[in-house]
């Protein structure tokens, strides 16, 4: 499968009378966007924002992040069995707005969190202070129950970014990136001497307001499959998970999912990417099983040297990332793991919740647990009135300056298990 | 499939009492895990993960976890005992987050506990 990414790179992003892209300069018409929005009856009302990289900005409660992209040529649209038809993706062109994303912020349930500051010390920390973030503050009509609210607002994210993706269908992209897998034995013929790797990923698959769907089914329901690695940068992956803000992946990690990008910088050099194999992390441990039964078997079929394997999630997840590293390098197949832990505020304590001999090689996203001091800033998208409730905070985190002292899980994207984020040991 | 299921949730204890064996323990989260491990010790299976869910150990102060309906005769499961264990240590790394919380985040939470067991009934 092939695909042309067309990158247009957004420098601003402005109100305005009608929505456009000119110059590099994203134009947007409230009153449009608002329309799309309410098209569900579920949301009462929503504010637009737009938070720029380096404004004493916090944004709060971050529900998801999405970058905005459209289909120009090649089978189905963006966000297939979700907004899209249902038609299998990852092969033509698609253009992405790069620089900026449409978050959806705003209430869920009463301890949803989720931090972004544009500056200051918590901005180190996510990746999304970096960029110039169009920001939906929405608000639930009465009575709706919180996880019907959240596929309202999930489902209106995912519009917005559609029709802002649109925009963009008929420029010229400021740069090209082409990405291209074969089929197994093209591959075999094509590189016989590269040894032959696949992406593990776990998707969080627990249940209400921890979901994940793959062209629109819930995870949770599904066997371990596989996909081409490139229909994840058409959308055939998006969150609907609202619980650790440090560690889940949004659709915006999905979308530009860093351990794909990277195995393609590789592919044809020092490794043969062979496929992108998706499986869950169910509650029920005989769904664990199955799941990773299944992922190993899988490994072993496709005749695979070894895999990278990433985490979403803490606690119920560790035990499926060890149950599948157990499972594959059962079969002879090596495994990378990439996690991040929960090593307690001083950082002693135990970093998973389960561990096997056969997890000898594994990258940290850092630890949740570790103990930030974000300053007032000037302006707050959203609301403070969670932060104190939030996850890693607690009722006496308001210092007297009026800053906060957080565990880094408050934080959206700090510990990422994807690896799409910039904490280091060195 | 039935099974034993022991909770701290009322929400859970509520909708499950008729058709499941449920075991309602007004204690904290940790005390709650003691109780799966009491029960590990007596050769019941447990079902599904005691740690649940994204929102951490005593950030929430609900927990339900599913075990089997009787205990196996050939006495205790290793990997249940392993997974419990493993679970209370990894609790114990927490600060207790649940003082003040107001109703409607406690209401949020026992509505996610229900949500996160009934996904595996």
């Amino acid at each position: 499968m092939r695909l042309e990414m067309g990158h247009i790179h957004i420098k601003d992003i402005r109100f305005s009378e009608e929505s456009k892209i000119v110059d590099g300069v994203l134009f947007v018409c409230e009153d449009e966007i608002r329309k799309i929005v309410l098209e569900d009856e579920k949301i009462k009302s929503v504010t637009f924002d737009i938070a720029k990289p380096g404004e004493s900005t916090r944004i709060t409660p971050v529900k998801d992040v999405i970058e905005p992209r459209v289909k120009v040529e090649g089978r189905g649209g963006i966000f297939p069995g979700v907004i899209a038809k249902v038609d299998t993706v990852g092969s033509g062109k698609t253009y992405a707005l790069k620089g900026m994303a449409v978050v959806t912020a705003g209430r869920i349930v009463g301890f949803q969190e989720g931090i972004i500051d544009m500056s200051g010390p918590g901005a180190d920390y996510t990746p999304f202070s970096k960029l110039i973030n169009f920001v939906m503050v929405c608000e639930p009509e009465e009575g709706i129950e919180p996880h019907h609210y959240e596929q309202a607002v999930r489902l209106a994210g995912f519009r917005v970014a559609v029709r802002l993706g649109e925009l963009a269908k008929e420029l010229t992209p400021d740069e090209t990136k082409v990405y291209e897998t074969c089929g197994i034995k093209e591959g075999i013929e094509k590189y016989p001497d590269l040894p032959r790797v696949a992406y593990v990923h776990m998707l969080q698959s627990q249940g209400l307001l921890h979901d994940t769907y793959v062209y629109g089914v819930d995870a949770k329901k599904s066997l371990t499959t596989m996909m081409s690695p490139t229909e994840i940068m058409d959308g055939a992956i998006v969150s609907g998970n609202c619980v650790s803000a440090c560690d889940k992946n949004t659709t915006y990690h999905h979308l530009n999912n860093p351990v794909i990008h990277d195995l393609f910088e590789e592919h044809g050099k020092t490794l043969n990417f062979v496929c992108h194999i998706l499986t869950n992390e169910n509650v029920y441990l005989a769904d664990k099983m199955r799941s990773s039964d299944w992922t190993a078997k899988l490994c072993r079929m496709l005749d695979l040297d070894g895999v990278i394997v990433s985490q979403e999630g803490f606690g119920n997840p560790d035990t499926d990332l060890i149950m599948n590293c157990k499972k594959i390098e059962a079969e002879g197949v090596k495994t990378v793991i990439i996690t991040d832990e929960y090593a307690g505020r001083d950082g002693k304590s135990q970093s998973l919740a389960d561990a096997d001999v056969a997890a000898d090689a594994v990258v940290t996203g850092g630890n949740a647990n570790q103990l930030i001091r974000l300053p007032k800033l000037d302006k707050v998208i959203g609301t403070l009135d969670y932060v104190t409730k939030i996850a890693g905070s607690s009722a006496d985190a308001i210092m007297d300056d009026g800053s906060y002292e957080v565990e880094l899980q408050v934080i959206t994207g700090a510990t990422n298990e994807m690896g799409f984020n910039c904490l280091s040991a060195r | 499939m039935k099974g034993l299921i022991i909770t701290n949730n009322p929400i859970v204890s509520e909708k499950f009492g008729n058709e499941y064996r449920v075991e309602y323990v007004d204690q904290s989260f940790e005390d709650l895990l003691a109780r799966v491990r009491d029960f590990v010790h007596k050769g019941y299976v447990i079902l599904t993960h005691p740690l649940s869910g994204s929102i951490k150990p005593k950030e929430t102060p609900y927990k339900s976890v599913l075990l089997s309906e009787v205990p196996l005769l050939t006495g205790v499961e290793g990997e249940s005992l392993k997974l419990i264990e493993n679970s209370i240590i990894k609790a114990k790394a927490f600060e207790d987050k649940t003082n003040n919380l107001s109703e409607s985040v406690l209401n949020d939470f026992r509505l996610i506990d229900l949500s996160l067991l009934e996904s595996a009934l």
